[in-house]
C-alpha cells in the first residue's frame, strides 16, 4: 500500500492544546463521522477544565471536581490517542508533523487549540531576599496557589494589579476569602476596554462599597520584599506606586492581559497578526492547519474585521466548526456554508458579590456612533448605536445596537438586569446579520 | 445512530457549557433538580452509554428524577439563556431532549393528545366547532364554502390558537382593524406549533409552520402580523428555512407604523407590563409599550413564563400555578396587569379563578378596541363541553 493510500484509510487529525477549542474538535469530529486517528497533545495531567471556574475555585464557591465540564467516561467515548510529552515544541507545516520533546508526530490535518497564557506586561521584578513571582489566574495551577495562598490566614491584604475581568474575578476569589484588597489599574476606570466610564464609575462605586481600594490611572512602580515584624508571617511586600505611594501587601496577583499561545510556530510558515489569521471555516493560510480559540483571529460581527474574540462560547464554536470542516475534508469534500463559523463579538459578565456587569460588543464611540444612557435605581443601561436615528417601534430601525453595558447592584439570576442583557445581546446579534 | 436520536445536540450543548451552575439559579425547575444545563447534556448521554436498548435507555433516564424534572419542568423561558455566561440555547437542547423522551414514552400520550394541532381536531379547534366559532369568511385565501381562493393580499393575519378560539369578537375587530389600516387582508386561522414541539414532535411542528408559509406564499401577502411573539418567531424561522420573503411584524408594530388610534381610553388603574417570555429580545415589549402610548420605563415585569410554556401543566400543574403567582406577585395591587400574549392572559385569568387578586389582567389588545376576552364564558364552555352531547367524541377523539 502506498504511503498516500495508508494516510487516506488512516488519517490522522492532530489537536494541539484540550481546552474548550480542542474538545470541541474533537467531538464535532467524531459526530460527524471521522473514524481515524485523533491525536491530542496536552501538556496537563487531568481532564480538561473550564478557565472560567478556576477563580471560583480559588474562592471557595466551586469544588475541584466542579471544574472540569467533561467527564472521563465522555471524553473516552471520542477514542482519543493522547500525546503528553509536554509542550509541543515546533509544529513542520510543510512536512506535516508535530514534534514534542521526544520527536515528530505525522498528521494529516492539524488543529491549533493552545489558548493563551496571562501576561505580567510592565509588573516590576520583585527585588529582596527570597524573592517573589506574582499570582495570575488562567490555569488549574495557577487558581491551585490562588486557593493555597487565599486560604492562608497570614495573607490580609492582596494587591491586585490590572483591572480587567480576569484581575475583577480574582478580586472576587479574594473578598470571598475575607481578604482586605486593593486594585491597581492604569487606566482611569476598571474593567479596561469593556465599559465605558460612566458605567465603570457605577461599578467602581459598588467595589468601593464592599471595602475594596481602588488606585485607578496609576501603575505599580516596584516592589521589594522585606522583612515584617509583627503579623502571622515574617515578610511583606513593599509595593512603590507610579505616584509616588508606598503601601505593603501579602500577596500580588497580576493580569496585564493575554498571549496567545504561539511560540512553537516558526516564523513566516503561518499567517500571524494577533493571532493565527483564520477564514470562515478555521483554516489558516496553510489549508492543512485550522486554528480555534485563544490562538485564531477570526471575523469579529461588529467591525467585520479578523480579531481575537476570546470568549469560551467562541472557542467552543470554532472547535466545533474546525472539526467539522476537517472531517469533510478528509472524507473528500467540503464543509458546507451552513457549517462555517458565523463570526463573534465580544460578550461578558462578571458578578463581583452584589455587583452585575454585562457588556456586549463595542465600546468604542466613533464619530458614526451614538451613546445613549439610561440609569435608575435598579440599573445603569449605556447603548452604543451606529447609524441615523430610527423610528421607535416601526420595524424600520436605521440604526443598529453595536455595543451596550450594563451595571446593577443586584446579582440575581433571572432578573430583568439578566432579562436586558440578553435581549440586547440578540439585538446587537440582529443588527449584526 | 446510538439509541438516542437526538445526541448530536447533547453533545454540542456539553461542549459550550462551562458548568458554572448560573443557570441553575435563575429557573425554579433547574433549581428542584439541582442541575445545570450541561448536567442534562451529559446526564442523557451517559443514560446511553450505560443502556443497551431502547427499554433499557428509557428505564435509566426514567429512574433519574432529577433529569426528567429538569426536561419536562422547562417553560422555554430561557431565563436559563439570559443568565448563562455563554448564552447557550437552552431551547435546542431541550426540544431535542423532549423528542428523545416522547420517542421512548417518557411523555405519556395522554398528555398532549388534546394539543396535537396538525390534526383534525385539538381543543382549539374542538371548542370552536363546539361554540360556532369560525373564520371561514376571513380566510380569504383558503378555498371555502363561502368563497372561492383570494390572492395578492398586502397582509395575512395570524392570531394565534387562544385568540381565535377564545376571542372570537376581538379577533374579528383586531382583522377589520389591520385591514383598514394595511389593505387587502386574509386570516391564517392556524397554529405555530408550539404544543407539538413542546410534546416531543418538533418534526412536526416545523412542517405545520412550513405549511404556513407555503399558505403565505400562495395568498402573496407581504406582511404577517403576529399577535403572540411566540408565534411570530417560529413563523420568522419558518419563512426563512422555507425561502419565504413575507416580513414578520407584531400586531403592536403594525399599529404604530399604520397611526392606530386606541378605540377608547387607558383604564385609570396604573398598568403594569407582563413580559412575554418569548420576546426573546424585548422588542415587542417595546412596541406595546408604544402602542399603548405608555413609556417603556413602566412597570414591567419580567421572570420568565406566565406558566403556560413546554407543557409542563401536563407534568406538573402545581409548578405551573406557582409560575404564574409568581410572576403575578410583582403586580402592585390594583394595577391592571397587561400581556402581551393571549396564552399569557388565558393562564393569569385561569390562576386567578382559583387564587383571586386585586388586579385586573388584559391582553394589550384588549386595551386598544372594544372587544374583550371574557374567561368566566370561556372557562365555562371549556369545562361544559367534556360533559355536555359532545363529551363521548371529545374523549374518543383525544384517547
Amino acid at each position: 500500500m502506498s504511503e498516500n493510500a495508508a494516510k487516506a484509510a488512516n488519517p490522522v487529525v492532530a489537536i494541539i492544546g484540550f481546552g474548550t477549542a480542542g474538545v470541541n474538535a474533537a467531538i464535532a469530529l467524531r459526530r460527524a463521522g471521522f473514524a481515524g486517528v485523533v491525536r491530542v497533545f496536552s501538556d496537563i495531567d487531568t481532564l480538561p477544565y473550564s478557565p472560567i471556574l478556576t477563580s471560583y475555585y480559588a474562592g471557595g464557591e466551586k469544588t475541584l471536581e466542579e471544574c472540569f465540564p467533561w467527564s472521563a467516561e465522555q471524553l473516552a467515548e471520542l477514542d482519543l490517542d493522547f500525546v503528553q510529552e509536554g509542550p509541543v515544541e515546533r509544529l513542520d507545516v510543510e512536512g506535516h508533523k508535530v514534534y514534542t520533546r521526544e520527536g515528530g508526530y505525522p498528521y494529516d490535518k492539524c488543529v491549533i487549540a493552545t489558548g493563551a497564557t496571562p501576561m505580567c506586561y510592565g509588573f516590576p521584578q520583585v527585588e529582596g531576599d527570597g524573592g517573589y513571582e506574582p499570582l495570575v489566574m488562567r490555569t488549574l495551577e495557577n487558581a491551585e496557589r490562588l486557593k493555597s495562598v487565599l486560604e492562608d490566614e497570614s495573607c490580609e491584604r492582596v494587591l491586585v494589579s490590572g483591572a480587567s475581568m480576569v484581575a475583577l474575578k480574582t478580586l472576587e476569589a479574594c473578598l470571598n476569602r475575607g481578604k482586605r484588597v486593593t486594585l491597581v489599574g492604569m487606566n482611569p476606570h476598571v474593567l479596561d476596554f469593556n465599559a465605558v466610564p460612566q458605567a465603570a464609575e457605577r461599578f467602581e462605586r459598588g467595589l468601593e462599597g464592599y471595602g475594596v481600594e481602588l488606585r485607578l490611572g496609576m501603575t505599580v512602580k516596584a516592589v521589594k520584599r522585606i522583612p515584617r515584624e509583627g503579623g502571622l508571617r515574617d515578610w511583606q511586600l513593599e509595593v512603590t506606586f507610579s505616584n509616588g505611594d508606598v503601601d505593603c501587601f501579602d500577596e500580588i496577583s497580576v493580569s496585564h492581559g493575554m498571549k496567545s499561545n504561539l511560540d512553537f510556530i516558526e516564523a513566516d510558515t503561518l499567517e500571524i497578526d494577533r493571532a493565527l489569521v483564520v477564514d470562515d471555516y478555521m483554516r489558516t493560510s496553510n489549508p492543512d492547519v485550522y486554528a480555534a480559540g485563544d490562538v485564531a483571529q477570526g471575523l469579529e460581527l461588529i467591525s467585520g474585521q479578523k480579531r481575537i474574540v476570546g470568549i469560551w462560547k467562541n472557542a467552543a464554536v470554532q472547535g466545533a466548526v474546525a472539526g467539522t470542516a476537517i472531517a469533510a475534508e478528509l472524507a473528500g469534500g467540503e464543509p458546507s456554508p451552513d457549517q462555517a463559523h458565523p463570526g463573534a463579538f465580544g460578550m461578558n459578565t462578571i458578578a463581583v458579590k452584589d455587583m452585575l456587569f454585562i457588556s456586549a460588543g463595542t465600546m468604542e464611540v466613533t464619530p458614526e456612533r451614538t451613546m445613549e444612557v439610561r440609569e435608575n435605581d435598579e440599573m445603569l443601561v449605556i447603548y452604543i448605536f451606529e447609524g441615523d436615528a430610527y423610528s421607535e417601534g416601526t420595524g424600520g430601525s436605521k440604526r443598529r445596537l453595536v455595543g451596550f453595558n450594563l451595571v446593577s447592584e443586584h446579582d440575581e439570576a433571572g432578573s430583568r438586569a439578566y432579562d436586558t442583557g440578553a435581549m440586547l445581546t440578540l439585538r446587537i446579534e440582529a443588527g449584526c446579520k | 445512530m446510538g439509541l438516542l436520536e437526538r445526541s448530536d445536540a447533547y453533545w454540542k450543548f456539553t461542549g459550550q457549557c462551562t458548568q458554572c451552575g448560573h443557570c441553575t439559579q435563575a429557573c425554579s425547575s433547574l433549581t428542584a433538580a439541582d442541575m445545570t444545563l450541561g448536567d442534562i447534556a451529559q446526564a442523557l448521554l451517559e443514560a446511553e452509554r450505560n443502556s443497551a436498548s431502547s427499554d433499557e435507555l428509557a428505564a435509566n433516564i426514567a429512574q433519574n428524577g432529577q433529569l426528567v424534572q429538569a426536561v419536562r419542568g422547562c417553560f422555554f423561558c430561557t431565563s436559563c439563556k439570559n443568565t448563562c455566561f455563554a448564552h447557550n440555547d437552552v431551547c435546542d437542547l431541550i426540544y431535542n431532549a423532549r423528542v428523545d423522551f416522547r420517542k421512548l414514552g417518557l411523555i405519556p400520550r395522554e398528555t398532549y393528545t388534546s394539543v396535537l394541532v396538525d390534526e383534525q381536531w385539538d381543543i382549539f379547534t374542538a371548542y370552536r366547532a363546539i361554540h360556532g366559532i369560525g373564520y371561514a369568511d376571513l380566510t380569504r385565501h383558503v378555498d371555502t364554502d363561502v368563497a372561492p381562493a383570494d390572492t395578492d393580499f398586502d397582509v395575512a393575519f395570524f392570531p394565534g390558537c387562544s385568540l381565535a378560539a377564545y376571542g372570537p369578537e376581538l379577533t374579528r375587530e383586531i382583522f377589520a382593524a389591520v385591514e383598514e389600516l394595511g389593505g387587502k387582508t386574509t386570516m391564517l386561522d392556524s397554529c405555530c406549533g408550539s404544543s407539538l414541539r413542546s410534546a416531543g414532535f418538533f418534526d412536526r411542528a416545523e412542517a405545520l409552520c412550513d405549511k404556513n408559509s407555503r399558505e403565505l406564499a400562495d395568498s402573496k401577502a407581504k406582511q404577517l402580523v403576529c399577535v403572540c411573539p411566540g408565534c411570530a418567531n417560529d413563523m420568522k424561522r419558518a419563512l426563512a428555512r422555507t425561502g419565504v420573503d413575507v416580513e414578520v411584524v407584531s400586531l403592536a408594530a403594525f399599529l404604530n407604523a399604520h397611526g392606530f388610534k386606541p378605540k377608547k381610553p387607558l383604564p385609570e388603574t396604573p398598568l403594569c407590563i407582563s413580559k412575554s417570555c418569548q420576546d426573546r429580545d424585548g422588542t415587542y415589549l417595546e412596541d406595546t409599550c408604544e402602542a399603548l402610548g405608555i413609556d417603556a420605563e413602566v412597570p414591567t415585569i419580567f421572570h420568565g413564563c406566565c406558566g403556560a410554556g413546554g407543557a409542563v401543566s401536563a407534568f406538573d400543574p402545581d409548578r405551573q400555578a406557582q409560575q404564574a403567582d409568581e410572576k403575578l406577585s410583582f403586580a402592585p395591587d390594583g394595577s391592571t396587569v397587561v400581556t402581551m400574549c393571549p396564552t399569557c392572559t388565558y393562564t393569569y385569568a385561569y390562576r386567578m379563578m382559583s387564587n383571586p387578586r386585586n388586579i385586573v389582567n388584559k391582553h394589550y389588545a384588549e386595551l386598544l378596541f372594544e372587544s374583550q376576552f371574557d374567561w368566566n364564558l370561556v372557562f365555562y364552555q371549556l369545562n361544559s363541553m367534556w360533559y355536555g352531547e359532545y363529551g363521548a367524541w371529545l374523549a374518543q377523539v383525544f384517547a
